[in-house]
């Protein structure tokens, strides 16, 4: 292994429809777990979480199940296009509505809205981040958080999603459904599931699996796509963009049974 | 993280000017570059902004000019500053080995605003309106990558006000991990309504100059820009990076801890991460917003980890509050400072706050400095701080 490879402990997704990474797997659709509770959340914070952020809090709290520590685990989120359904909700509220807008939605329409009220529900006094690069947005994520884990010798969670494209911004059939997916990273000899090398531009070998076209369009489809190829054990180079990003791939290697 | 990474160039665009000599003139002049809001805002309120002259921006043109928002102009105007040191580290190091880490928080929100504008009018966007190309993190990052040729990863962290200065630490963590070894580091932001409602709705938004760390202060002013830095596994330094501290407050996603606990931390973790002590630190480049709460917390975090006697200075009074731009521009700025042994005059600072008991410089210092910091502060409790050397 080189110094650039990474442990994976946990493995996390919100898919609509698919109540978690088990149910994703097995094709057990349930009408109930059509949207993300944010239950991560304190009761105040969740009333003004917006639907994605409260997705990727979901994600987290599975993604974490099995960690003792989450007051010093370091967190990055990977979004391409973060709250910009709250940006379109104030702009309404700017210029449809001509009203004052809403400092509380100002506040939540950053793109670290959700980092910091994890860090919050979390007491979470260390490391976190937000960042984006459209259909790059999973492997720049990885790449940060692989970072992370060897500078700090500590584990880091990495969560990517993106919410649907508000319609009115994109052209007909150019929009998405919400997913999000996260990993929890740890130094490999901590390694529950495999290892993960630092993405690179390389070809890739495993075959991504089918998804639905509105899934399938989300930027942050290829982290649901190392998701499944981990969990199902299946050894290579997992494709992060589905080909619409630079190319960026991450070699898994699975843990020895 | 490795200690002690060389920036080999910098560069920076605000409502002072464009480059370090035309910036630090203005600094040196007490400029501040704040201006009253222009019309195209259309707002129901009085305030001021740092805003770009940008009349000397070109255009981008071949294929990038479906790329040409403003913060691709800001952007390339940027590169042009530093191209000869960007071409030589490519040279150096390999166009995959150089890596693209910047921040903002507004993105292009100014374009999709326009264009969102027109859609409410119209029912129709612009169209040559294209998300991908105008609005979203990777269109002001495909701009950089073809203008400088770097290859490596790219990404833009969106921290809100520490945006851009969380790249520091990024890279250093990748160049320390092999991964790269060189980043293009820094942010942009530019002037948008929303931006400047939200922070009136939160009724942080000062009707006239921000007036950081002074007994009259009522909020910020917004400002616009970018920065820029260079930073190498090796080369010739004209500051050196010695420590980035990152911390997170998890109080409150838009108030600040009270006793600056975060920040406090922050500045204490860049201090660790450089190996020194605290009073190594010769002067400390604030966040300092100008809003009561922010500067008080800051305040005390200072004189908690540095004391009383160190010069602080704010330099928001001079470019406003870049927001996603303001950890790189402050960091630049904390890096002319340290180069030319000025510490600008803390514009607007007439009359200190008697509860705050740091040395703020409101007539600023001179002396041989050698170490600073530059102390960014954001929604969500994020925190950091960035210490620097001169070589």
């Amino acid at each position: 292994m080189s110094a650039t490879t990474v442990g994976v402990a946990g493995v996390g997704v919100f898919v609509p429809g698919f109540a978690d990474i088990a149910a994703w797997l097995t094709g057990q659709a349930s009408e109930g777990a059509i949207r993300p509770t944010g239950e991560l959340y304190p009761k105040r914070l969740r009333r003004r979480a917006s639907t994605f952020s409260r997705a990727l809090a979901d994600v987290y709290a599975e993604t974490t199940r099995s960690l003792d520590d989450d007051e010093s685990v370091s967190l990055v989120i990977g979004s391409s296009i973060g709250e910009a359904n709250t940006m379109i909700d104030l702009l309404d509220q700017m210029w449809r509505e001509e009203t004052a807008l809403s400092p509380t939605r100002f506040a939540m329409s950053v793109h670290n809205a959700a980092a910091g009220m994890v860090t919050i529900a979390t007491a979470n006094t260390g490391f976190a981040t937000s960042l984006g690069a459209d259909f790059d947005t999973p492997a720049m994520a990885l790449i940060e958080a692989c970072g992370l884990v060897i500078e700090r010798g500590q584990a880091a969670v990495v969560v990517c999603g993106d919410e649907p494209v508000p319609e009115k911004l994109v052209p007909p059939n150019h929009g998405w459904d919400m997913l999000a997916a996260g990993l929890l990273l740890v130094p490999v000899e901590r390694a529950v599931h495999g290892t993960l090398s630092m993405p690179a531009r390389a070809p890739a070998s495993v075959p991504a699996p089918g998804l639905a076209a509105g899934l399938a369009r989300n930027p942050q489809a290829g982290m649901l796509d190392l998701v499944d190829a981990i969990v199902r054990g299946r050894s290579g180079t997992v494709a992060l963009d589905r080909g619409r990003g630079c190319g960026w791939t991450v070699a898994f290697e699975r843990a020895a049974d | 993280m490795i200690r002690s990474l060389p920036i080999t160039a910098f560069s920076l665009v605000n409502s002072l000017g464009v480059g370090d000599d035309a910036v630090a003139a203005g600094l040196a002049r007490r400029e501040a570059g704040l201006r009253p809001v222009a019309g195209a805002f259309d707002l129901p309120f009085e305030t001021v902004v740092g805003a770009v002259d940008d009349t000397g921006f070109s255009e981008l043109d071949g294929d990038l000019a479906d790329w040409s928002t403003r913060s691709a102009r800001i952007a390339a105007r940027l590169i042009v500053e530093i191209e000869d040191p960007i071409r030589r580290a490519r040279e150096r190091w390999g166009d995959g080995r150089c890596a693209v880490i910047m921040g903002t928080s507004t993105a292009g929100a100014d374009r999709t605003e326009a264009a969102y504008r027109q859609f409410i009018a119209t029912g129709a966007l612009p169209e040559d309106y294209d998300l991908w190309r105008h609005h979203t993190y990777g269109a002001v990052l495909h701009v950089i990558r073809e203008l400088t040729g770097m290859r490596g990863p790219a990404y833009m962290l969106s921290t809100a006000c520490t945006s851009s200065a969380k790249p520091l630490a990024s890279a250093a963590r990748l160049i320390a991990s092999g991964a790269i070894d060189a980043a293009l580091v820094g942010g942009i932001d530019t002037l948008c309504a929303m931006t400047l409602m939200g922070f009136h709705a939160l009724g942080a938004l000062d009707t006239s100059a921000c007036r950081p760390f002074a007994a009259d202060r009522a909020g910020i002013s917004i400002g616009e820009g970018g920065a820029v830095m260079l930073l190498e596994r090796a080369g010739d330094a004209r500051v050196v990076l010695e420590g980035v501290g990152e911390t997170s407050d998890a109080y409150h996603v838009s108030a600040p801890h009270p006793q600056g606990d975060g920040a406090r931390r922050a500045m204490l973790a860049a201090i660790q991460a450089a190996e020194v002590l605290p009073s190594d630190i010769d002067f400390i480049n604030a966040h300092g917003t100008g809003t009561r709460l922010n500067d008080a917390a800051e305040a005390m975090a200072i004189e908690a980890v540095c004391g009383t006697d160190v010069p602080v200075v704010s330099t928001k009074g001079y470019t406003g509050h870049t927001l996603g731009a303001a950890g790189a521009t402050e960091a630049v700025l904390t890096a002319i400072g340290l180069e030319r042994g000025e510490v600008p005059a803390s514009v607007g600072a007439t009359t200190v706050d008697e509860k705050i008991r740091i040395h703020v410089a409101a007539n600023g210092a001179t002396g041989r400095y050698r170490r600073a910091i530059s102390n960014s502060f954001a929604f969500g409790g994020n925190n950091v701080s960035v210490l620097l050397r001169v070589p």
